[in-house]
């Protein structure tokens, strides 16, 4: 299967195909009858399984979020391309990721520099607390996304490493 | 005041935003006088700077320092004719010099004196008053004030106490005492600590609550002789000491001690001939026991509650005593009726840590209904950023009684929709289900000794199947593949995977 959605952190894979009066929609274990029917507002009407429901649903970038009996969730859109064009790099290592949402304190490095595991890369805040963010591993850094006083969000890729495989 | 005209300041500026300063010129609106308010650049798009009659842009180096520009707040009032400034709460509204600066503008503050702010703004100092005052604040004894009677007054404190350094903070070198025999034993050993981690041996010890309850008292006072409370509030759920929901009345009350915290309440506000709505705190023990904790100068964010089920508007109130009317009214005459909980919704994720997030807000639908009241300064199209305080709104529930109250309450959590960021109604819900809350038998550490509440439990397959499925049909390039094949080779392609 070439399509997946990211939820939480568990990745699910699928496909989507035309049935003669709507969708079906394939997962590892099981296909199911499917069709969405969209209204104003983000309102939409699903039919899964024979079964209807009322959901809100608003889409940005690759981001679906969907309101589904009573809860929110977000669900991310993974490109089939970028899915394996990342099973080819490096690890998660090499990408820094932010915590939390927050603001950057001070950065300690720049590109090119070489760094030790543990060694302090930069200070963030959050929540009035100070949050320091260490090299995951040795390596040189790639890129710093974020300036000093700069403000990130959730998940924002504060600095990248080179990847081991481009350092040979 | 029935007529606009007959007010004393025809513009109120409120010195504050998001959902309190809505809040307030819904009732400035209300009342015929015009309503202008403050804001940072990031807040442009709010609902606030859309509803006042007058915006005024101020700067600073950072949003809330804007908010806290006291100077650039009093020349905005000037530029759109304010005769009134209201500060809301947070920010400048405990603040003596903002309110002696504002008072020496030729602008009334909506709050009190200054000298009130003054004396109930320092903890020690507001223990003290209150206590001199012969009301009850938690029994203690101070090593320093007479060393050699230190054991004898603390025996006199009772049990459980807690033994602390004078000089320590951060929990280090304190002792809880359940038994008074190892009373001796115990001050000697919080010696030796506090020599070690603070290199000092002073003590000093107040009896310590278990699993308190928060509980606070609403007054109101005209600063001409009248003072009346508005009835209590339970604030005892709270997450890293912040409350989170807020109901009254308080399940843990019957009418003989509601008539005593209110009444304590009352008195203390009495004594310091109190003008404006205020909010007297005591931690509550659970054989109901109460001591004043401290007292807040300004409208609270739980004011809500309040107003459901007793019909006052506490923002009209404090104008019109600001305004320098009476109450006009007394004890007898404040009644009240039903149960109301307020919910805060907050941009976070409970099952985090509670820590917050953001994001646009790519579709808003508040909840409606009979009994249901939405507070909030975000609309659809509108941003949660990192800049604020991650609350974003307040759902506040009328029920005829407590159990009608929760079971509405479940239902506007169900259908509040906010998406495009993760808020945490959904971990209400799980709050208000749970059987503790269900009895009201909670205490302020109630959901650190609970942490399965924060958690997301596992999701039923129905419900991951219902999201993927209306995820994969939402995605564009999913669906334009599907569309693009006729459904016989569709089948065929999923086989050959």
């Amino acid at each position: 299967m070439h399509h997946a959605f990211k939820l939480g952190d568990a990745e699910h894979n699928l496909e989507l195909s035309r049935s003669a009066d709507g969708y079906r929609l394939h997962l590892a274990d099981r296909t199911l009858p499917i069709d969405l029917k969209t209204g104003a507002d983000g309102r939409a009407w699903l039919t899964l399984d024979g079964e209807h429901h009322e959901v809100v649903i608003a889409t940005r970038g690759d981001d679906v979020f969907v309101h589904f009996d009573g809860e929110a969730y977000q669900l991310r859109y993974e490109h089939p391309l970028k899915r394996l064009a990342a099973a080819g790099l490096g690890s998660a290592e090499d990408r820094v990721l932010a915590p939390m949402p927050g603001s950057i304190v001070s950065v300690s490095v720049k590109a090119g520099d070489a760094v030790t595991k543990g060694q302090i890369l930069l200070v963030m805040e959050s929540m009035k607390m100070e949050t320091t963010i260490a090299a995951p591993r040795d390596g040189v850094i790639e890129a710093v996304t974020y300036d000093k006083g700069q403000t990130f969000d959730r998940d924002a890729l504060l600095l990248s490493l080179v990847a081991i495989e481009k350092k040979k | 005041m029935s007529d606009p005209r007959q007010w004393p300041f025809h513009t109120v500026l409120v010195a504050n935003r998001g959902e309190i300063a809505v809040r307030v010129l819904r009732t400035v609106r209300k009342l015929g006088l015009k309503g202008a308010v403050v804001y940072h650049a990031a807040d442009r798009g709010t609902l606030a700077v859309k509803m006042a009659d007058h915006a005024i842009e101020i700067t600073g180096p950072t949003p809330v320092a804007s908010y806290l520009d006291g100077a650039q707040i009093i020349a905005a009032a000037k530029s759109c004719g304010a005769g009134a400034i209201h500060p809301g709460y947070g920010f400048l509204s405990e603040n003596k010099g903002f309110c002696q600066a504002v008072e020496a503008a030729g602008i009334r503050f909506i709050g009190p004196t200054p000298e009130q702010i003054d004396l109930m703004g320092d903890k020690v100092r507001a223990r003290n008053y209150v206590q001199k005052a012969g009301f009850p604040v938690a029994p203690s004894a101070i090593e320093d004030d007479d060393p050699k009677t230190f054991v004898e007054r603390s025996r006199k404190v009772g049990a459980p106490l807690l033994i602390k350094p004078s000089a320590g903070g951060g929990g280090k070198g304190m002792r809880i005492v359940r038994d008074l025999s190892l009373l001796e034993q115990e001050i000697e050993r919080g010696r030796s600590e506090g020599q070690r981690y603070f290199g000092d041996g002073r003590l000093y010890c107040e009896r310590y609550i278990e699993n308190p309850r928060h509980i606070e008292v609403q007054v109101l006072g005209d600063g001409q002789g009248s003072v009346v409370h508005v009835f209590e509030r339970e604030c005892s759920v709270q997450r890293r000491f912040q409350k989170i929901v807020e109901e009254t009345p308080s399940p843990a009350l019957d009418d003989k001690k509601r008539k005593e915290i209110c009444e304590t309440a009352a008195g203390i506000a009495r004594a310091i001939g109190y003008r404006n709505a205020g909010t007297v705190e005591f931690i509550f023990g659970p054989s109901g026991e109460f001591y004043f904790l401290e007292m807040n100068t300004r409208l609270q964010v739980e004011h809500p509650v309040t107003e459901e089920i007793t019909g006052i508007d506490l923002v009209h109130e404090q104008l019109r005593v600001a305004a320098g009317e009476k109450l006009g009214y007394g004890q007898n005459d404040v009644k009240s009726q039903g149960h109301a909980i307020e919910f805060r919704i907050y941009a976070e994720d409970a099952a985090r840590g509670y820590t917050p997030t953001t994001g646009p807000v790519l579709v808003l639908h508040p909840p409606q209904g009979d009994g249901v009241r939405w507070d909030s300064g975000i609309v659809q199209g509108g941003e949660v950023t990192s800049a604020f305080d991650p609350m974003i709104a307040k759902l506040i529930i009328r029920g005829t009684d407590r159990k009608d109250a929760i079971a509405k309450a479940d239902q506007a959590l169900r259908e509040t929709v906010l998406l495009g960021c993760k808020t945490n109604t959904a971990f209400l819900r799980r709050l208000i289900h749970h059987p503790a809350f269900v009895a009201g038998d909670v205490h302020t550490g109630f959901l650190d000794a609970n942490p399965q509440i924060a958690a997301e439990p596992d999701m039923p397959a129905q419900t991951l199947h219902a999201l993927l499925g209306a995820a994969a049909l939402s995605t564009r390039p999913m669906r334009d593949v599907a569309d693009a094949v006729p459904d016989m080779h569709a089948a065929i392609g999923s086989w050959r995977n």
